[in-house]
């Protein structure tokens, strides 16, 4: 009854970004999660550790990611949430959220 | 005349009632008045095996004493009624199938007993005459539904008999009309008897029988939604509701079915709607309850005029202070009527727009799931496209003449298509998706034996789906294939968004058939609650000038 | 996280722990201790398989109103409904601790310090008490601030804020009764024994905690006021709880003595007569107990507009 962590890499080949500073943002209220944004030297990649209750969405969260990564050309950074059971809306919401205060955007 | 030597009759039904009064007629004192501890007593005197019977339960107003007391008649006496009422909220309305005094039902709206309505019909215990919308079982109350017996409710009673509805007439008249002029029985519970009622809603002469209930009927706020509830995803659809249908379209004549996103549309017409110079342009004439969040609209100048359903709990001084906007009597106070209001939604309005728990690939909507008879009350006149409407408005032309393939039907013939909007997030509760492969409305037929599937929208009235994705403005979709991929476009991640062909997406989106909100110029990072008018009950409150007194469960102060 | 200056018009009622925090001190001074990047999570939550947080719904730092050092603490009602687990329950106790040992520094250090250069703790309280996930931990966590709340006592001010959602109940009410000051807003709520509680242990016909205009003249703001449990009662904005906390900041540490509730032979007096009162009167309603402080108008006492009620209100003396 652990809870679940669930670690993945991304990695897009166009010019990626890294961004400016560390952020945190976000609560782990019901439905939402907070996520914590640090700018890492990945061989432009995008590393993300997540942690979450619920069990079973594994591809829905690599796809959402992948989204987020693809729309912002974001690269070099290390992305860790703690989740209860967000829906993809609010996980888009928050990391947009959190790269927009990254990035001053 | 005479035929075979045997009199036609032509008065059985009058003299049948005759009868029954006649039987009843120990317990009826002046005014038409019994005693609460008769009532048992006068309805097993008033009602037969096998009569159809209107408790009249509304989504609001509820004749629950005289339910209560109809659930205490002798099964042996009274048994195998016809339930035919529009909504079945309380626990009691379902004990009558329990103990066998009703047999069958025809109803519009299960609420919070739907569960049991599907476990009794899987039981035997309850014969399913049909789902309904309002306005389809009105209209059967005047041909083949019409009750011998009705049960309603009002608020007070004069010495005479005559009754006062005031805010919450609701389906009242509707019963009424249709019991007592096809010679039925009309029982009355009301809160008080009075020497001089406000107004009369009900003639005395209408009526058979008066009590005064020992306590006031219930009633629920169903129509207040919290503005402190409202997230940040509904202010994002709100914006996109309102930049690109709402002002789209211009739609000045519409109906908010209930809920969070319209809660959040309301609260927004004076911040964002101004901002999109909208005032004046949109909303000016509505068919809706008196919901709370209206009032900073309403205050700001945006709405003519507003005829209601029903009425809303602490809303009766604002609504009387505003006769302007809406419906009021002689002595001031609202009159709602649903039979009236839903005939406006149907027919009169230029848009719907409400959510739902589901919908399939095709754009067939449901509330419905596997184990619940719900209904769906109201939103299935509201949201279908009135094809007896013949007088022609703006918007109403505009989402008409979008159709690529009207001339398939119609030739070069022009028509008008009214606004049918559903606007959800992609997941529901508990990370549920509310796109699907099929509706669990086909699982419930099954589970219910149900001749169809309870859908509550259909996918040919359907003409605009909002989502955190975008809009798909499914009108302007040349065909089924089209559509489809229209709804995959903004379905999100869901198991039917993930379908969705990026290059085709592109190519809708290039068609104006589906548009992110990108597309439309809404930036999301705008979509905080800073947007609404009011962002909490009391805001409301100050907003309303203090007339708006909210129930006790809504206070936070 | 908004900007300083957005925050303070925020509602104080809708704003996070952090915005909180962040917003009650002078623009720019907060300095966030044991914040989400240090990871300090509950490990009981993460075996139970319950979702964690970084900071453990705890935000907890220190920033500057004027000259003042203010020890910060502003719990999280949205995470677990802000209740106190080992973690966070450390964090509280450590920031009072190192208020205090700051303060004994300072002092130690300069003779000639004013009264408005003394440090001060304020804890904004959104909670339930205890987190019955880690209970015992958690009760731990709750007598270790009680008794860092006596070691600042007649050193390092401490300041109560209660305006968000949760209200301030369970255990921590007792905590918060303790402190030297209380501040609230009139949506805030105060008490030991939450209304869902009462009403699941009494039944509905004792309390339904469904009543929500009940449950607000039994444990809100208002009703704290008339009481004397609360000492200033303010608007809702983040700004307006900054104001009063800037008023009291710079005060001598003798002059919270008044505003106690607790702790002094006078004030158990006071407090044995409130109770002597309450027999004998047998109030069946908060309305009855505003009525007996002298307000007319117990009866829409709590539908008057803010400001009215605070410029007439009369508050219970004993």
């Amino acid at each position: 009854m652990a809870l679940n962590t669930l670690e993945f890499h991304v990695k897009i080949d166009e010019g990626t970004k890294s961004i400016d500073k560390p952020v945190h943002l976000g609560v782990v209220g019901s439905g939402d999660m907070e996520v914590l944004m640090e700018p890492k030297d990945l061989k432009g990649a995008v590393s993300i550790k997540l942690v979450t209750p619920v069990a079973g969405f594994d591809e829905l969260w690599k796809r959402v990611v992948e989204t987020f990564v693809s729309e912002t050309l974001l690269g070099d950074v290390h992305l860790e949430i703690n989740d209860n059971n967000a829906t993809p809306a609010v996980v888009l919401l928050r990391l947009r959220q959190a790269f927009a205060e990254a990035t001053g955007e | 005349m005479s035929t075979n030597g045997t009199e036609k009759k032509w008065d059985r039904r009058s003299a049948d009632t005759a009868e029954r009064m006649a039987a009843a007629a120990r317990f009826i004192g002046p005014g038409k008045q019994f005693k609460p501890e008769d009532t048992v007593a006068l309805l097993e005197a008033v009602i037969r095996p096998g009569d159809r019977v209107n408790i009249e339960g509304n989504n609001q107003k509820q004749a629950d004493f005289l339910a209560e007391s109809l659930n205490k008649v002798d099964k042996s006496k009274i048994h195998d009624l016809h339930m035919v009422q529009s909504a079945v909220p309380l626990p009691v309305h379902l004990d009558l199938f329990e103990s066998g005094i009703a047999k069958k039902l025809d109803f519009a709206f299960g609420g919070p007993q739907a569960g049991r309505v599907a476990e009794f019909i899987r039981d035997g215990k309850m014969e399913l005459g049909a789902i309904h919308t309002y306005l389809e079982l009105f209209s059967r109350y005047f041909l083949d539904l019409t009750p011998k017996v009705s049960l309603i409710c009002a608020y007070k009673a004069d010495k005479k008999g005559n009754l006062y509805t005031g805010f919450n007439t609701e389906d009242t008249p509707t019963i009424v009309e249709a019991t007592k002029f096809s010679q039925g029985i009309v029982i009355a519970q009301v809160n008080e008897i009075v020497d001089e009622l406000p107004r009369v809603d009900i003639p005395a002469d209408w009526i058979d029988a008066v009590v005064q209930s020992p306590k006031p009927f219930f009633i629920e706020p169903l129509f207040t939604r919290d503005p402190a509830l409202i997230t940040d995803s509904q202010i994002l659809l709100a914006m996109l509701c309102l930049k690109g249908i709402y002002g789209e379209y211009e739609v000045k004549r519409l109906n908010h079915g209930i809920g969070f996103l319209t809660s959040a549309i309301e609260l927004m017409l004076p911040t964002y709607g101004a901002e999109l110079g909208l005032k004046g342009k949109i909303c000016t004439h509505m068919a809706l309850n008196p919901h709370p969040t209206m009032i900073p609209a309403i205050e700001d100048g945006w709405v003519q005029q507003i005829h209601c359903f029903g009425g809303e709990l602490g809303m009766e001084k604002f609504v009387a202070a505003r006769p302007d906007v809406f419906f009021v009597g002689p002595d001031g106070s609202l009159r709602s009527n649903r039979a009236y209001s839903q005939a406006a939604g149907q027919y009169a309005c230029d848009m719907f727009i409400g959510g739902t728990l589901q919908i399939d690939k095709y754009g067939n909507s449901s509330t419905a799931t596997a184990n619940r008879v719900a209904g769906f009350g109201g939103a299935p006149n509201m949201g279908s496209d009135a094809h007896g409407r013949r007088h022609s408005t703006d918007a109403w032309l505009k989402c008409g003449a979008e159709q690529p393939t009207l001339d398939r039907t119609l030739g070069n013939m022009p028509r008008g298509k009214k606004l049918v909007v559903q606007g959800v997030e992609t997941f529901g509760e508990g990370r549920a998706p509310v796109f699907v492969e099929e509706l669990d409305a086909w699982k419930l037929a099954k589970n219910a034996n149900l001749p169809l599937p309870p859908v509550m929208i259909y996918a040919d009235d359907l003409t605009h789906i909002v989502t955190e994705e975008g809009i798909a403005y499914l009108n302007r979709a040349p065909d089924i294939e089209a559509r489809m991929a229209a709804i995959r476009a903004v379905a999100g991640y869901t198991e039917i968004g993930l379908k969705a062909d990026p290059a085709e997406t592109k190519r809708l989106r290039e068609q104006r058939i589906v548009m992110t909100p990108e597309d439309l110029g809404v930036d999301r990072k705008r979509a905080d609650r800073s947007m609404l008018a009011a962002r909490s009950i009391q805001d409301l409150v100050t907003w309303s000038g203090g007339l708006y007194n909210p129930p006790a469960r809504f206070r936070n102060w | 996280m908004p900007k300083w200056n957005d925050i303070q018009e925020q509602s104080f009622l809708e704003s996070d722990a952090r915005a909180r925090a962040v917003g009650l001190v002078d623009e720019g001074t907060f300095t966030e201790l044991a914040g989400p990047f240090d990871r300090f999570y509950s490990p009981h939550l993460e075996t139970l398989g319950e979702a964690v947080e970084f900071d453990d719904g705890i935000v907890t730092g220190v920033g500057k109103i004027g000259k003042t050092p203010v020890f910060v603490i502003s719990q999280e009602g949205r995470f677990i409904g802000g209740s106190v687990g080992e973690v966070g329950g450390a964090k509280m106790v450590n920031t009072i601790r190192l208020a205090v040992e700051f303060y004994d520094k300072l002092v130690a250090e300069h003779s000639d310090l004013t009264d408005e250069e003394k440090p001060v703790v304020v804890i904004s309280f959104e909670t339930g008490g205890v987190r019955l996930h880690e209970s015992n931990a958690g009760l731990l966590a709750h007598a270790e601030v009680m008794d860092q709340l006596q070691k600042a006592r007649h050193k390092v001010p401490v300041i109560t804020l209660i305006g968000s959602k949760v209200g301030c109940f369970g255990g921590m009410g007792f905590v918060a009764a303790a402190t030297d000051a209380i501040i609230m807003s009139e949506y805030g709520r105060l008490g030991l024994t939450g209304p869902e509680v009462i009403e699941q242990e009494m039944g509905k016909e004792e309390f339904d905690s469904s009543d929500r205009a009940l449950v607000f003249r039994t444990t809100g703001g208002r009703h704290k006021y008339i009481m004397g449990d609360c000492n200033v009662l303010v608007h809702g904005k983040v700004a307006d709880f900054r104001e009063a906390l800037g008023k009291l900041a710079g005060l001598p540490v003798s002059e919270f003595e008044k505003m106690r509730r607790i702790g002094s032979p006078e004030l158990v007096e006071k407090q044995l007569k409130l109770v002597a009162l309450a027999a004998e009167m047998q109030p069946k309603d908060a309305r009855d107990v505003w009525a007996k402080a002298g307000n007319a108008d117990a009866a829409t006492l709590d539908s008057k507009p803010f400001d009215e009620f605070v410029a007439s209100v009369k508050r219970l003396e004993v």
